[in-house]
């Protein structure tokens, strides 16, 4: 009887059965394979797909797809719309992350001491990243549309004399709407991050510049900003890389307008396939704004791999 | 005395520091409050002059018209059904591929590094395709069309923070199991899987959230029925300011939600909004 209760405790493992042991073996990728799969179905099929739609004429209304080779991009090239956008795309998001980087900056520097209130302070600074940019741009507009947002009112106040300015119509205030805008829900990403990093510079570095009597800015320049070097690329970098698909706001404040000069890539992509329909046309946009974008993220992200600590 | 005044980081006066705070929050707090004032003001009240910063009869009419008239309510229950299901989804199937990852270095750097890639590419860019796509099998305007595009949407997120949570605890325990003969998938189960909850439930709220808030794909892959509470503000484009009212009583509806969950997984979020790169 004891031997027969060893012998079933030795037993267990080479008895598993067929099935159980193949997938113990190919346990790792049993895990990965729904994830991977559903990714290439929605992610890596229609990109391929869309080679084969970029080389013919995709309309709804013709039946059958001719073959035009590359005459999609050569519209995309000629259209100044299109150039025109992504100037747009890059000036406005470069100015945007610069103003949420120093901003954030600014903010992360004043709030990393502890003081009364700072949880709810917190709190409240971190609200925008939880609300739909379709919302931020609502917000933004019952602000500053003419006649009904109080924005020129309180202006008209402050300078004594009657402002009415058009800030979703006319250029160039409509620009600085939309930066607002996203400076207004981006910069705590900024400041979230950069906050952490801020937290995590050894206390003892600043006491012994004390020691040394060196200025605050020399601290700034010689601890604060050599420490913080590599939060400031991952923040700016994961930043830009959703600054340069700006889109909602721009639906919701201006409609791409007036005329054209509130269209951005994403923008731009959207109104001819959606609006106009040339699916073909905006297929091959797409994947310039994608060569263009991969470009980018792979110089950014090689830089961030280089310069972080782990 | 002059060596405290000396002190670097203690030289800034505090007057100035409450200053730029106050006004950060002013920066922040005044569109919202104007969006909840604009919700319960009358229509007579709009173009009032000088602007009527709180309304002397508050109403809800708002309220009804854009839940009812304007189909919010419509949108609130597909947005609830389109998102919780990614989210489960996205957690569960992130968690697995996270803990592969994480326990098995599965697929070297390279496996880890694409789907992150996934994470940055311009939505604009596989919309296109996709929408072909759903045309072509019948997804367009269903729920199942937009679960799978949100759970793929969120599946890097998901896979990072877990990734990032599940190096975070150690593998001894697991590797006990494995000796005393559990399979490797009763170890993960057991032993691994509790221990990562608070980082799945982190990791599912900012899935949601994102989800909730998502405009993009939701403005092409739906139309007439699963239409998303963010593509309901469509409706009130173009009006020159007559639904006020009602679209700032959907945003307040609408953004509620979302600030709550997100401010219960506060202290999660830098993990969050750096998919796990940095540890809160």
């Amino acid at each position: 009887m004891a031997q027969f209760s060893i012998m079933k405790g030795v037993g267990t493992i080479p008895r598993m059965s067929a099935i159980s042991e193949w997938s113990d073996r190919n346990f790792k990728w049993l895990l990965v394979a729904p994830a991977v799969l559903l990714i290439l179905a929605l992610s890596v099929y229609p990109l391929l797909f869309s080679v084969w739609v970029v080389f013919v004429n995709y309309d709804f209304q013709i039946p059958g797809h001719a073959f035009v080779g590359l005459k999609n991009f050569q519209q995309v090239f000629a259209d100044p719309v299109a150039r025109w956008s992504l100037v747009l795309t890059v000036v406005l998001s470069a100015a945007n992350v610069t103003i949420e980087f120093l901003l954030g900056l600014a903010l992360a520097l004043t709030m990393v001491k502890n003081f009364r209130g700072r949880g709810l302070v917190m709190s409240i600074i971190i609200v925008p990243l939880f609300i739909s940019p379709v919302i931020v741009g609502q917000a933004w507009t019952l602000l500053l549309q003419r006649p009904f947002g109080p924005t020129n009112y309180m202006l008209s106040l402050l300078f004594g004399h009657d402002v009415a300015i058009g800030w979703l119509t006319e250029s160039p205030w409509l620009y600085f709407a939309l930066i607002i805008a996203d400076v207004w829900q981006w910069t705590p990403f900024m400041f979230v991050i950069l906050l952490a990093g801020l937290t995590s510079i050894p206390s003892n570095l600043y006491e012994a510049a004390e020691l040394d009597g060196v200025d605050g800015w020399q601290v700034f320049w010689s601890i604060t900003v050599p420490f913080l070097g590599p939060m400031i690329m991952l923040a700016i970098t994961f930043r830009l890389l959703d600054a340069v698909k700006l889109f909602d706001t721009i639906f919701i404040m201006t409609g791409g307008g007036p005329g054209t000069k509130t269209y951005t890539a994403s923008f731009y992509l959207y109104t001819v396939g959606f609006a106009q329909f040339h699916i073909s046309q905006a297929t091959a946009g797409s994947w310039i704004f994608l060569i263009i974008t991969v470009v980018v993220v792979s110089v950014l992200v090689r830089r961030l791999l280089e310069v972080e600590p782990t | 005395m002059a060596m405290t005044s000396m002190r670097p980081h203690r030289r800034r006066a505090p007057i100035g520091r409450i200053v730029f705070i106050g006004i950060y929050l002013l920066f922040v707090l005044v569109p919202l409050y104007w969006m909840f004032i604009t919700s319960i003001k009358p229509s007579d009240d709009y173009l009032a002059v000088p602007p009527v910063w709180f309304p002397k009869a508050p109403t809800l009419v708002h309220y009804t018209a854009a839940l009812f008239a304007y189909r919010g309510l419509q949108g609130i229950i597909n947005s609830l059904i389109i998102s919780l299901s990614a989210t489960v989804l996205s957690a569960f199937l992130g968690t697995l591929m996270a803990y592969s990852l994480a326990r098995f270095n599965t697929g070297g750097k390279h496996l880890a590094f694409w789907v992150l890639s996934q994470r940055f590419l311009p939505p604009v860019a596989i919309v296109l395709p996709i929408f072909l796509i759903y045309r072509m099998f019948g997804l367009h305007d269903t729920y199942i069309g937009m679960i799978i595009a949100y759970t793929v949407f969120t599946l890097p997120v998901s896979v990072w923070m877990m990734f990032a949570y599940f190096r975070g605890i150690p593998k001894s325990m697991e590797e006990a199991a494995l000796v005393d003969g559990c399979s490797r998938w009763l170890s993960f189960r057991k032993i691994a899987l509790p221990l990562a909850i608070p980082g799945i439930v982190a990791a599912a709220i900012f899935a949601f959230i994102a989800c909730w808030t998502e405009f993009f794909f939701a403005l092409i892959l739906t139309s007439r029925y699963t239409f998303t509470l963010p593509t309901v503000f469509r409706a009130f484009l173009g009006f020159q300011g007559a639904q006020y009212g009602e679209a700032s009583a959907l945003a307040i509806v609408s953004l509620v939600p979302s600030i709550v969950l997100g401010t219960l997984v506060q202290k999660h979020l830098v993990r969050g909004l750096t998919l796990g790169a940095v540890r809160g």
